[in-house]
């Protein structure tokens, strides 16, 4: 793949080409000049494209595509095609599939529907054998096949001791265990954050208490086993705290925050709307808050769509009974600018990489072309036209969102939507 | 004003305070009509409503459906003890396969919060909550404060306690917006446990010691204990909570002033009140009943006109 990139803003604060607007050639999936108005004698492609702004290709700590399994939810293909429409080079697939992914062969079958793609799709593998929460999965076969972390997605490890023993028997190999932050017997059968909203709308309340009990359980346990601890998406201002607090010790922990959790609060429930049944529940003020702190300070490393797709069966039914979870690859980008600056938001979408083991690649003369290109001064509203996901149940639809996205270039391929 | 301002009877807190006095003011002729001897007025006959209970309930049912045939609308009925959702047939579905059989309107008790917002949405049908979940009860609201302003004059102004499971309770919730709406001050009361975390916010004193509540107030709702929808033992023993929470006849006797006792029914008696409490003057609880069927009367009768335009 040859191109040449006509007047693209830089956003790269790791390159000498940083905040500067040049031309970009790029033959063969890597980048062989960067300059002005640079020549083109071998007539390759040229991409000019209004207000066109390049970065680092973005990653997504957390998605979920059904397959296999859910194939009706969405497929790895597809699910691929909305990451790279989104402006993501690489994002870490869930292990919440039928079967779960488990084993090595799980591992490999997931890497073999994504190879060759322009997207980098990385298996996480699931933390316990069928994600049921009693016996640990072969982390180290997995690991070996290319599972990047160990994660039962969205399922607490309800035994402490195990956790313990998961911490310890990865440490041996650098594997990054997660834990999602839920004490069970506290959350209940709560389906949103308990606050003024649970009890006006008289459902069941999930309080921030059930996050910061398995918050605090899990980085005592780290401090007491060492390893690699991740916590995927917290959600409320005290977990921010004690996080600070593990990091202040030198603790290795890292954690991500999904965009639905940053932007929305629990008073968008008022009418019983699914699509903003997520769990973490959407919380309070005072939490968004800390929240958008916590990624400001770099005591939370990531921030993830947490890409869920959910048929409408599971969606358009009454609100105890449908499933959790939004889509949100499509309207990542333009969501995290309605919240911060352009170089914070990019910051955000690259820096979780190393965490996940993917080397950053910087936009610079002889490396690999990994980028993401856009517009971040686009202004439009998110509706199902934007969306590419086989499943609809996007918590942002009808917002208005700051910055459009162009495509990717990645892994030799150039993807423009 | 002489129509709702809304299309559906979804909660309390969906109305404003002219829709109550609609409602009362409607309720009023109705109760008249409920004591003549010929109990039936014609104004609905061309109406049918389906009356869906996806919960148990016997009063509840029972008044809505006396409500209907005193107006001489045509009712069908379908009970389900379990969600149609375990049957494998989503609520839309039932909904629509019932509305196909040219109903108009849908009195629906659902055990999750929310269904009737939900099926509002939906379908295409007048939408009456009868209970959804821990969420509302509004006609059962609106037949409280009727009952309170039948025996004291008026709402506005009065100190009501409601005493009890609020966790768990549609008619607490509904009670203090519909209380608030109409200008009276509420307090809850009971025991921690049975209490919302952050019910104060919405603008209620929250009191765990039932003489303090008992001495403020001017009227006590009692709620019944729903141990059917506790998963856990909030309180040790049903005794224990009668000993802070049951009110017998020297316990208001003692009190500062004559208050007014309600309950929503179905009543425990001997634990959140005494036989003599309940059949006491001071007890109002069979006015609620029958203030029901023309509160009720008076909610269908007002959203069938605006069917009718």
């Amino acid at each position: 793949m040859n191109i040449l990139i006509k007047s693209a803003t830089i956003i790269d604060s790791s390159s000498e080409f940083h905040n500067t607007t040049q031309d970009l050639l790029i033959e063969n999936g890597t980048i062989t000049q960067i300059g002005n108005n640079l020549n083109n004698p071998r007539n390759y492609k040229e991409l000019r494209l209004e207000n066109l702004h390049v970065s680092q290709g973005w990653f997504d700590s957390s998605v979920c595509f059904g397959e296999p399994g859910y194939e009706e939810r969405e497929t790895i293909e597809n699910g691929l095609k909305a990451a790279a429409k989104s402006g993501f080079t690489t994002v870490a697939m869930n292990a919440n599939t039928n079967p779960v992914i488990d084993t090595n062969a799980d591992v490999a079958f997931v890497n073999s529907k994504a190879a060759k793609n322009a997207v980098n799709l990385l298996p996480i593998g699931a933390l316990t054998k069928t994600s049921s929460g009693t016996d640990l999965a072969e982390l180290y076969d997995m690991s070996n096949a290319g599972a990047v972390a160990f994660y039962d997605y969205k399922k607490p490890i309800t035994n402490p001791n195990l956790m313990k023993i998961a911490l310890q028997y990865a440490s041996s190999f650098r594997g990054l265990v997660c834990s999602f932050p839920q004490e069970n017997k506290i959350s209940g059968k709560g389906v949103v954050n308990e606050h003024i909203t649970s009890t006006k709308l008289g459902l069941k309340g999930n309080p921030a208490l059930a996050e910061e009990l398995q918050v605090t359980r899990d980085l005592f346990l780290l401090e007491y086993t060492g390893g690699k601890l991740h916590i995927p998406t917290i959600s409320t201002a005290k977990s921010v705290e004690l996080i600070r607090e593990a990091k202040k010790k030198k603790l290795d922990v890292s954690c991500s925050v999904a965009i639905h959790n940053l932007y929305f609060t629990d008073d968008v429930l008022a009418d019983f709307n699914t699509n903003y049944k997520v769990l973490p529940p959407l919380r309070t003020k005072e939490d968004t808050d800390a929240l958008v702190a916590g990624l400001k300070d770099g005591t939370i490393d990531i921030v993830t769509s947490d890409h869920n797709p959910i048929d409408i069966e599971f969606k358009k039914i009454e609100f105890d009974h449908a499933d959790y979870g939004s889509i949100g690859l499509e309207s990542a980008f333009g969501a995290l600018q309605n919240i911060f600056t352009t170089k914070k938001t990019i910051d955000l979408l690259t820096k979780g990489k190393s965490r996940f083991g993917v080397e950053n690649t910087s936009i610079n003369i002889g490396n690999k072309a990994d980028i993401s290109l856009f517009n971040p001064e686009t202004k439009y509203t998110f509706t199902r036209e934007n969306i590419q996901s086989r499943s609809k149940n996007a918590i942002f639809e009808g917002v208005t969102l700051k910055g459009k996205v162009y495509g990717i270039i990645s892994n030799n391929k150039v993807i423009i939507n | 004003m002489s129509e709702l301002s809304v299309n559906h009877l979804l909660g309390i807190k969906y109305l404003n305070k002219e829709d109550i006095e609609l409602i009362f003011k409607t309720a009023d002729h109705f109760k008249e009509v409920i004591n003549r001897p010929i109990k039936k007025v014609p104004s609905l006959r061309d109406i049918t409503i389906a009356n869906l209970f996806f919960e148990n309930s016997t009063r509840t049912k029972l008044s809505f459906e006396l409500a209907e045939k005193r107006l001489s609308a045509d009712v069908i009925n379908f009970s389900s003890a379990q969600s149609s959702v375990k049957k494998g047939e989503t609520l839309i579905d039932t909904v629509n396969n019932i509305l196909s059989m040219k109903v108009d309107m849908v009195v629906m008790r659902h055990p999750n919060p929310g269904a009737g917002v939900f099926l509002s949405k939906h379908v295409n049908a007048s939408i009456i909550n009868a209970g959804d979940g821990a969420h509302e009860h509004p006609t059962q609201a609106l037949l409280d404060s009727y009952s309170i302003r039948e025996k004291l004059g008026e709402v506005k102004g009065k100190k009501v306690v409601i005493v009890g499971d609020i966790l768990h309770s549609r008619v607490a919730l509904s009670n203090i917006y519909a209380l608030q709406l109409q200008g009276a001050e509420v307090m809850v009361c009971g025991p921690k446990t049975l209490l919302p975390k952050y019910i104060g916010k919405l603008g209620v004193k929250v009191e765990t010691n039932l003489r303090k509540a008992l001495n403020w107030c001017d009227v006590a709702n009692m709620l019944r204990v729903q141990n059917e929808r506790m998963e856990i033992s909030y309180f040790p023993s049903t005794r224990e909570y009668t000993q802070q929470y049951g009110v017998n006849k020297d316990f208001l006797d003692s009190l500062d002033k004559e208050i007014t006792i309600m309950h929503p029914g179905p009543i425990n008696r001997g634990v959140e009140i005494t036989s003599d409490v309940a059949d006491s003057n001071q007890a109002i609880i069979l006015d609620q009943v029958q203030n029901g069927v023309a509160i009720r009367m008076a909610v269908i009768y007002l959203l069938a006109s605006k069917i009718k335009q």
